[in-house]
């Protein structure tokens, strides 16, 4: 086998460890399956609320009931399903596992996007099924009308996971340098909540809506949920600049690990 | 003899311990200042994140089934206040089915105190300090709010932090007759502060009766809403009736649950 399949072989072997450790304890995700449904619901309600309140209102910042409904579906799919890396990452800064880590071949930031994302991806595609059958209840007919739109949702939702894992990447690695670095975590998930999940970002004020496009933020749950809903030109555009981002997020990752590692000091056996 | 104790030196005992529990809940939290600083203002953002949203979206929308942004507001401060101060006075209020799953209630039986209220007020969670500091910055916030709501609001978060430590604490009970009630008494809590949070009308006529029974949204936030706004203390009586039936449900509940709880022969202290 060349290199390129044994490095392969072994990332592909973390991400597949990770993802029977998560079958081996589905019910542990029920929680996760359940909670999505219920803020599908609440939603759903509001969004109803919204447009009944104003019946000759039929779409508000482009936006009609169903497109609502739909964005919220998708939209929260990256949140549940990719937004939790931040912990464990945290956690094996913090611990010093980070040290013992450091020793086995393996590129130390691939290792733990392998094991992350091995799981996450289960997850946010039984997520999404959930959430398309929760539309077809609430709202009718499914948003996407073609494969190439489904294929374009399903790569924009990889982009956006992959973005998310980088980000909560180098936030965990502001350990090196703060002992306690949740909060930032905290705004870090708020800001993503707010700009672009649970409200398209044409909702946002003007000023806002310019501000929110210099950061990554639109790009974790807007980009996919906008390609759901309206698949035009400006779809090929975010799945561009996703990948930029994410281009962007790896190389600050490389940087802020080469740096932060000299900090770490490792005694004994 | 044994002298017994009356009724009012009872309760007068009842509050000292309460005190007594809460003032040692917070020596320890504030040992750690750094992170407790962390905590509660991080909670605090991440509610105010929500504003945002709600600023958003009704500046778009207008009023969503009647309720505008002040009416909006007005009910996230009565219900993460009263969340907050539930969590913070009886911490365990969400472990209690843990605590009785791993047998840990012995230490508790063993002390000269009433079992539930022990266990529940023998810890204090620190981001709730958080929520309870939240309901008071946004009424700090919100223009034209009067002293005489303020006392209201007061009153008010006592009925809402008795109803939620009570609904949490009859639902993590069911671990006494069920093993382990942690599906239930998640999804209880998640229906509990997601509807709590949202305005009423926007949910079905059919399935708001829910409110004011199973998941008592309805005296947390709705009638207090309406209190508040009109300044109707008239109202109060009825929410602290609730409260005590809530508490007393409960209780009751809790105690049925014990007659049945097997010890696990665990040996612990409480230091």
């Amino acid at each position: 086998m060349n290199r390129l399949g044994v490095l392969a072989n072994k990332y592909a072997t973390a991400a597949s460890v990770s993802l029977r450790n998560r079958l081996a304890y589905f019910g542990n995700f029920l929680g996760s399956l359940f909670t999505y449904a219920l803020f599908i619901f609440v939603f759903s309600r509001i969004w109803g609320a919204v447009f009944s309140a104003a019946p000759g209102r039929a779409t508000i910042a482009g936006y009609d009931r169903a497109m609502c409904i739909w964005y919220f579906i998708v939209a929260e799919v990256p949140m549940f399903g990719f937004g939790h890396f931040f912990y464990s990452l945290a956690q094996d800064m913090k611990s010093g596992q980070v040290a013992y880590l450091l020793g086995r071949p393996y590129s130390f930031v691939g290792y733990h996007f392998s094991e992350g994302m091995g799981s996450a991806v289960l997850e946010s595609l039984i997520l999404l099924a959930e959430g398309c059958l929760l539309g077809l209840l609430f709202v009718g007919s499914l948003p996407v009308v073609s494969a190439l739109q489904a294929a374009a949702v399903v790569v924009s939702l990889l982009l956006a996971g992959s973005l998310q894992f980088l980000l909560q990447f180098a936030l965990a690695m502001t350990a090196f340098w703060f002992e306690e670095n949740t909060a930032f975590f905290w705004i870090f998930q708020k800001l993503a909540l707010v700009v672009g999940t649970l409200i398209p970002i044409e909702f946002l004020p003007a000023a806002a809506q310019r501000l929110a496009w210099l950061t990554p933020f639109p790009l974790l749950s807007y980009a996919p949920a906008r390609i759901a809903i309206a698949f035009d030109h400006q779809s090929a555009r975010l799945l561009i600049i996703q990948a930029a981002w994410l281009v962007g997020a790896a190389a600050l990752c490389r940087l802020l690990f080469g740096v932060g590692r000299r900090m770490i000091s490792s005694q004994g056996g | 003899m044994v002298e017994q104790p009356t009724r009012g030196a009872g309760l007068r005992s009842g509050l000292r311990f309460l005190a007594a529990s809460f003032s040692v809940n917070l020596q320890a939290v504030i040992e750690y200042r750094g992170n407790f600083l962390v905590q509660v203002f991080g909670m605090m953002l991440n509610n105010g994140a929500f504003a945002l949203f709600w600023a958003a979206l009704i500046s778009k929308t207008g009023s969503i089934g009647g309720y505008g942004f002040r009416d909006i507001m007005l009910i996230w401060a009565l219900v993460s206040s009263s969340f907050g101060l539930a969590h913070v006075i009886a911490g365990n209020v969400r472990s209690l089915g843990l605590i009785i799953q791993r047998g840990e209630l012995d230490v508790y039986l063993l002390q000269p105190r009433d079992v539930l209220i022990n266990v529940l007020c023998s810890r204090t969670i620190v981001s709730a300090w958080g929520d309870f500091a939240y309901g008071f910055l946004v009424l700090a916030l919100l223009p034209g709010f009067s002293l005489g709501q303020l006392a209201l609001f007061l009153m008010l978060l006592v009925s809402g932090a008795v109803i939620f430590a009570s609904t949490f604490a009859a639902a993590e009970s069911l671990s006494f007759f069920m093993g382990s009630s942690t599906g239930i008494s998640n999804a209880i809590a998640e229906f509990l502060i997601s509807f709590s949070l949202y305005p009423e009308t926007v949910f079905d006529r059919g399935m708001r009766w829910v409110f004011y029974t199973l998941l008592p949204s309805g005296f947390i936030a709705f009638v207090p809403l309406a209190a508040l706004k009109s300044l109707n203390w008239g109202l109060v009586p009825l929410l602290l009736g609730a409260a005590l039936l809530y508490g007393a449900g409960a209780y009751a509940l809790f105690r049925a649950g014990l007659r049945r709880y097997e010890s696990g022969n665990q040996m612990g202290t409480r230091i």
